[in-house]
């Protein structure tokens, strides 16, 4: 370990967590950078899938060797029931509401009250199976619970349901890679070792945003053009 | 694999077009335009760019509960001024006999003031709105659907985008609304996009929704290639002034055809889709380049680059799809004759005409003087040339001297405005526009004449005439 986080863990006491937190989150922020610049994979946003990424390190509330993705996903499933739970809601309140015509603001409050009934009838179920450290950070859900089903609802309307499903789909998966690095014993150990090197996402950001080729998914959308084109 | 990323510089991809066109292009000031549309109306109206009449427009609740519905006419269009992917607009054909203040929409159903009021309320409240902001709802006139367009279209109006450059439109596409799209003529929703040659504005491939290529609009034996879209320069011309008159360097110009008020212009885009390559089948990125740098002076000549550089792919698909190709009234053919001598020479296409005939000087330079000289030897005053006589003579002087005349395959009575002749026939191929073809010709005396010889319908099969070419 570094002797500056040893100097701040032991001597000012600030709490390990919040250290490793504050080092891996410029990680998760970049992954996200280069899947939407270079891979094309566009999620809601970036703000999005990084407060989820952080929200299931929380549910899940573990750390893993290496990526141990079996025993990361495994512990995750409540966390990605409620995911899919609000996916599902915010999907079936449109079609429900879209015929009562009523202003968007109440709209979106109908939709947050049965989620937050969803939401508690899954903590009721992780709590009958004795999943008692679930029910304690019952806020953070709660959290993913007003973030998507906003972002959600708001590019339903701009683009469309298959569209939101598609972004929605996204920013699970890229949520999902951003909880691995979150809850990795393993990059914890290389960034507590070299807590500066977290700094080389500056330089690699600056090429990303400086990239302008093609990305990933537009190879695969332009194939057609590309193929044919002479 | 190697092929498709060489190619791919030529594709106008998201991170090239935010950071190398629409960033440094499409200023502040300029995207504030294109983002609030009554301000764009102001904007291109003064410009002398056609739009769709303003008829109100309601800012706040207040206005909302003052507005006095009966000064509504009896079709208009709702819309959200700072509206996006074209939601939140609501469309009114007519209104509906025997109730106060109700109208009759685009899908057939009824709406009441009532409704239009609380849809408006919503408006207001930035329901429709980029990121939710407070906006403002408007009335314009209702365009109408052009008689062409009609079979293709579903509900809506189709409109043209059009990508402008450096003054120089580079790219068009015909959008189309279909069932899918639910009446709007927006890709993403499931909308149609054919792509239009430049230079004719006629349409050439076309694409639904995202990228599926189609030859037929959706759910009908229309083709959708080769429409002919009117007011093509009225409309190129139309999209470089709202590009001078906006100020934005890369702009999505969308026009509509109205059926009495001709072309209008509908919506200035700062950050168009790139489908458009797509339903083209061409790249962005490889024209704007070509025309990046180029001063341009007037819109006039910004049109007639555009023609010139991206026009002409019509015929390339005509090619692909009849697999024909395309000749002019005038080309170089180059005749293979005995003992694969090659003369190539200009020759007419005379689709007047039913064979092929060459020069005297050509055949012999082509190895047929021996043919020639022994024909010419031929009694040919004994016969009387009249038509009726035509298969007479033929099997006559085969029978009597087709084994004589060494590489005679045939002999042609030609009777032409000049008057009647007997010709030899000899089997050649030639070579046209990279196509061989194999070919009995005639021979006679065109030293008079401007081209060596003329190539008749029976050897154009292959190919179609261009007179234009």
């Amino acid at each position: 370990m570094s002797p500056w986080i040893n100097s701040m863990i032991v001597g000012l006491g600030i709490p390990d967590q919040t250290i490793a937190l504050l080092l891996i989150f410029p990680l998760v922020a970049t992954l996200i950078a280069f899947f939407r610049q270079v891979i094309g994979v566009k999620a809601f946003g970036i703000y999005t899938p990084s407060i989820i990424a952080l929200v299931f390190f929380m549910i899940s509330d573990a750390r893993y060797e290496g990526f141990d993705l079996w025993a990361m996903f495994y512990d995750l499933r409540y966390g990605i029931a409620i995911y899919i739970a609000v996916i599902a809601i915010g999907m079936g309140m449109r079609v429900v509401l879209k015929k009562v015509r009523l202003l968007y603001l109440p709209r979106v409050a109908i939709t947050m009250t049965l989620l937050s009934f969803t939401v508690l009838g899954i903590l009721a179920l992780g709590a009958a199976l004795q999943r008692t450290g679930f029910a304690t950070v019952y806020v953070f859900p709660l959290i993913v619970l007003v973030v998507i089903a906003e972002k959600f609802v708001a590019v339903q309307i701009e683009k469309g349901t298959k569209t939101a499903l598609l972004l929605a789909l996204e920013t699970f998966v890229v949520a999902l890679c951003g909880y691995a690095l979150l809850s990795s014993q393993t990059v914890q150990n290389v960034v507590f070792a070299h807590p500066f090197s977290v700094l080389l996402v500056i330089p690699v950001n600056v090429l990303l945003g400086k990239w302008t080729g093609l990305r990933v998914a537009e190879y695969i959308r332009f194939r057609d053009v590309l193929t044919r084109m002479k | 694999m190697m092929e498709i990323l060489a190619q791919a510089h030529k594709i106008l991809g998201m991170n090239a077009r935010n950071l190398e066109y629409v960033r440094p292009l499409n200023l502040k000031n300029a995207r504030a335009i294109a983002d609030d549309k009554i301000l764009s109306k102001e904007v291109l109206g003064a410009a002398g760019v056609p739009v769709p009449r303003l008829i109100a427009q309601i800012a706040t609740h207040e206005e909302l509960e003052a507005f006095d519905w009966s000064t509504l006419p009896d079709s208009f269009v709702l819309k959200p001024n700072r509206g996006f992917g074209g939601g939140g607009i609501i469309v009114v054909f007519a209104r509906k006999k025997g109730m106060d203040n109700a109208w009759v929409t685009a899908g057939g159903g009824v709406i009441t003031a009532q409704d239009l009021s609380n849809h408006i309320s919503n408006i207001i409240d930035g329901a429709f709105s980029l990121s939710g902001v407070q906006d403002v709802a408007f009335f314009e006139e209702r365009l109408t659907l052009l008689k062409l367009f009609k079979p293709y279209s579903y509900r809506g109006i189709p409109d043209i985008r059009i990508i402008v450059y450096n003054r120089v439109p580079v790219m068009a596409m015909l959008r189309l609304p279909t069932r899918e799209s639910g009446g709007k003529a927006n890709l993403q929703l499931g909308g149609v996009g054919v792509g239009i040659d430049m230079a004719t504005g006629t349409t050439t491939t076309a694409i639904q929704g995202k990228g599926k290529v189609i030859t037929y609009a959706p759910g009908t034996r229309m083709l959708l290639s080769g429409i002919k879209i009117p007011y093509w320069d009225d409309i190129l011309m139309m999209s470089v002034r709202a590009q001078e008159a906006s100020g934005l360097g890369f702009l999505g110009a969308d026009v509509a055809i109205d059926r009495e008020r001709g072309p209008v212009f509908l919506e200035l885009n700062a950050r168009p889709g790139l489908s458009i390559q797509i339903a083209n089948m061409a790249g962005l990125k490889e024209r704007l380049e070509r025309v990046a740098g180029l001063t341009i002076k007037t819109a006039a000549r910004g049109i007639r680059m555009g023609k010139d550089l991206f026009g002409g792919e019509i015929e390339e698909t005509v090619e692909q799809t009849s697999g024909k190709r395309v000749i002019g009234s005038v080309e170089e053919v180059t005749f293979i004759g005995k003992d694969d001598k090659r003369v190539t020479v200009k020759a007419k296409i005379d689709t007047g005409a039913y064979s092929t005939s060459i020069d005297r000087a050509l055949a012999r330079e082509l190895g047929f003087g021996a043919t020639l000289d022994a024909f010419d030897r031929l009694p040919l005053d004994t016969y009387t040339l009249i038509p009726e006589n035509e298969a007479a003579i033929k099997k006559d002087i085969l029978a009597a001297h087709g084994t004589a005349i060494p590489n005679l395959a045939d002999v042609a009575v030609v009777f032409s405005s000049s008057g009647a002749t007997v010709r030899p026939v000899v089997k050649v191929f030639f070579v046209m526009d990279d196509v061989r073809v194999p070919a009995y010709v005639n021979i006679v005396d065109r030293s008079k004449l401007r081209y060596d010889a003329i190539i008749g319908k029976r050897n154009l099969g292959k190919f179609l005439v261009d007179v234009s070419k």
